[in-house]
């Protein structure tokens, strides 16, 4: 609870005694996911090592460190996407909305549906812009066409898509550009009406325009989905996150507020990796 | 060596390039010489199907007209007059069993095998695959006879007949389809199928609706070299169908048998008749000419679906 009380800002010292169990109930509830003792085997690679830490409700958080260090694993534990690697093994608990993830009565399609996913390339699916939306809706047995379009037309304008996609709804994904693509691969995950977005460093192959309207999306988002980004871009981590965590060979270094995180780093090897020494 | 000398040397290391002109001369040699055998390899590899198509064309031209191709052999020795209308109806009845039978199976397999199968299960698999087909055909007919054709002990009793030699065929043809459906999924990039589980598809959603459409050119050119594999049999044929100089009557049982080309082209040529020798080269024409039309069918299929599944 330590941990909770520093990042939260709630100091429970000034609260009655009374409204303490309110107040506990309070931090439960802006909590949208929490991760606790979490280990991962990649055969007999310990890959990651007693994770524990919690992301807040509608919050971007940052998850920092050097390449081969877990991140992106332990992005993928947070929907399972995980379970299809082959010899992989997973031991502790990740809550979400305080229900276990890996328990045995969570249906992982309806988990995924909730936690979307934006991957490091742009993936959109060789079909047309419009189903590329519209299959995120069709697999979970959605018919209604006029709800389709409509939806697909919501979608892509919260992306910031929509002016510039218009009148080519109907052409293949694959003609729109890279930073385009990757927005539309933004649109789609949030189609199914998810309520946290994973990002594995979405903008790592974009040029510098898209980088920074993918970046102003993510700002906006915060007030509709938790954001956990996987990044190695330290600037960008620090421009739009609230939260940042620092994992080192599958260690989780550091997890606090970001102004914290950039300006008074706890950790010594937090510190070297701000500073640019890994 | 002076001192001096020597310092200048070591200033000039960071500089100083040794070229070895007479390896630079040489280098340009050994690359014409690579660059001439790999022609002279295509050449080579190429001269057969030149010089059969040349010897059929010159031998057998003067039979090659539509009477050739839409009429039923008559004549004695038979075929002496007429034309091949029964092989030719007999390989369209032999297709297509056989991919009935090895366009499921074969894509089946080959997308279960790089899809949901597990690692060591799947090197099993793909090895038996392997192995089948190195089988000798010949070895495929005896097969197909005890199975299907032959009227004595187990098996289904279909007597010489069309669907014995399509599903032997069937089967020799579905090894095929298997390891090229599978290479052809695992052409199709990761990311794809990883972005339809991400959305929350369930794995035979993400296969239907992504991959195999995305795979879909390379499963045509799957089906499209099994079926281009079994049209040219000549030995499972042996055991299974024989030969129908007429037409078939059914697929099973007496009047199942069909004509077959490569089947017509191996009897016309131990017939002791000229006439049936040029027959038989004429019809090796045509054989080719549907390799070739099947081969530029296939791929105009396969782009036109590729392009509707795109707008899906």
């Amino acid at each position: 609870m330590a941990e909770i009380d520093n990042n939260n800002n709630i100091n429970i010292n000034n609260i009655d005694k009374n409204n303490i169990d309110n107040a506990v109930d309070n931090i439960k509830e802006e909590i949208k996911i929490e991760v606790k003792n979490l280990n991962f085997y990649y055969g007999d690679y310990h890959l990651l090592k007693d994770i524990n830490l919690f992301f807040k409700k509608n919050s971007v958080c940052t998850i920092l460190g050097p390449s081969g260090c877990g991140k992106s694993s332990f992005l993928r534990t947070l929907n399972r996407m995980n379970d299809y690697t082959e010899g992989s093994k997973l031991k502790g608990e990740v809550l979400l909305d305080g229900k276990n993830i890996y328990g045995k009565s969570i249906d992982v399609v309806e988990l995924r549906r909730n936690v979307g996913m934006v991957f490091q390339n742009p993936n959109p699916f060789p079909k047309t812009i419009f189903e590329n939306i519209a299959f995120g809706l069709k697999i979970h047995g959605i018919k209604n066409k006029q709800f389709i379009a409509e939806r697909v037309e919501k979608c892509l304008k919260y992306a910031g898509l929509l002016d510039e996609v218009k009148d080519k709804l109907h052409k293949n994904a694959f003609s729109l550009s890279g930073g385009q693509q990757q927005r539309l691969c933004i649109a789609r995950a949030i189609a199914t009406n998810p309520s946290v977005l994973l990002m594995d460093e979405p903008t790592a192959y974009l040029d510098p325009a898209s980088t920074a309207t993918i970046l102003d999306l993510i700002a906006n988002f915060k007030k509709f989905y938790t954001i956990i980004i996987v990044s190695h871009n330290i600037q960008q981590a620090g421009r739009i996150s609230d939260y940042s965590g620092f994992f080192l060979n599958g260690e989780l270094i550091e997890f606090s507020k970001s102004g914290d995180f950039f300006t008074r780093p706890k950790d010594k090897r937090t510190e070297n990796f701000i500073t640019n020494r890994f | 060596m002076t001192e001096k000398e020597n310092n200048k040397k070591t200033e000039d290391a960071g500089n100083y390039f040794p070229v070895n002109k007479s390896y630079i001369k040489r280098k340009k040699i050994y690359n014409r010489i690579a660059y001439a055998s790999a022609a002279l390899a295509f050449i080579i590899g190429a001269f057969p199907v030149f010089h059969i198509i040349y010897s059929a064309l010159i031998i057998g031209y003067k039979y090659l007209n539509w009477n050739f191709v839409s009429t039923l052999p008559s004549g004695f020795p038979i075929g002496a007059k007429g034309g091949i209308l029964n092989a030719i109806i007999g390989d369209f009845y032999l297709v297509i069993i056989a991919s009935c039978l090895a366009v499921p199976l074969g894509i089946g397999s080959g997308l279960y095998l790089s899809l949901f199968g597990k690692k060591r299960t799947n090197s099993i698999i793909r090895l038996l695959n392997e192995l089948m087909i190195g089988i000798p055909s010949v070895v495929w007919g005896i097969m197909g006879f005890y199975i299907f054709s032959t009227n004595a002990g187990l098996g289904f009793h279909f007597g010489f007949s069309a669907l014995a030699a399509g599903l032997t065929l069937g089967f020799i043809m579905t090894p095929i389809v298997t390891l090229l459906t599978e290479q052809a999924v695992n052409r199709i990039p990761a990311s794809y199928i990883e972005g339809a589980l991400a959305m929350g598809a369930t794995k035979w959603q993400a296969t239907k609706s992504v991959i195999v459409k995305a795979a879909m050119g390379g499963i045509f050119t799957a089906v499209l070299l099994g079926v281009l594999n079994i049209i040219g049999q000549t030995a499972p044929l042996l055991f299974t169908n024989y030969y129908n100089t007429g037409m078939p009557t059914g697929i099973t049982g007496p009047g199942g048998a069909v004509g077959d080309l490569a089947m017509l082209i191996f009897i016309y040529i131990h017939e002791p008749s000229r006439i049936l020798h040029y027959k038989a080269e004429a019809a090796s024409v045509v054989l080719l000419f549907f390799v070739f039309a099947l081969d530029i069918g296939m791929r105009l299929i396969s782009w036109v679906t590729v392009k509707i599944f795109e707008m899906l």
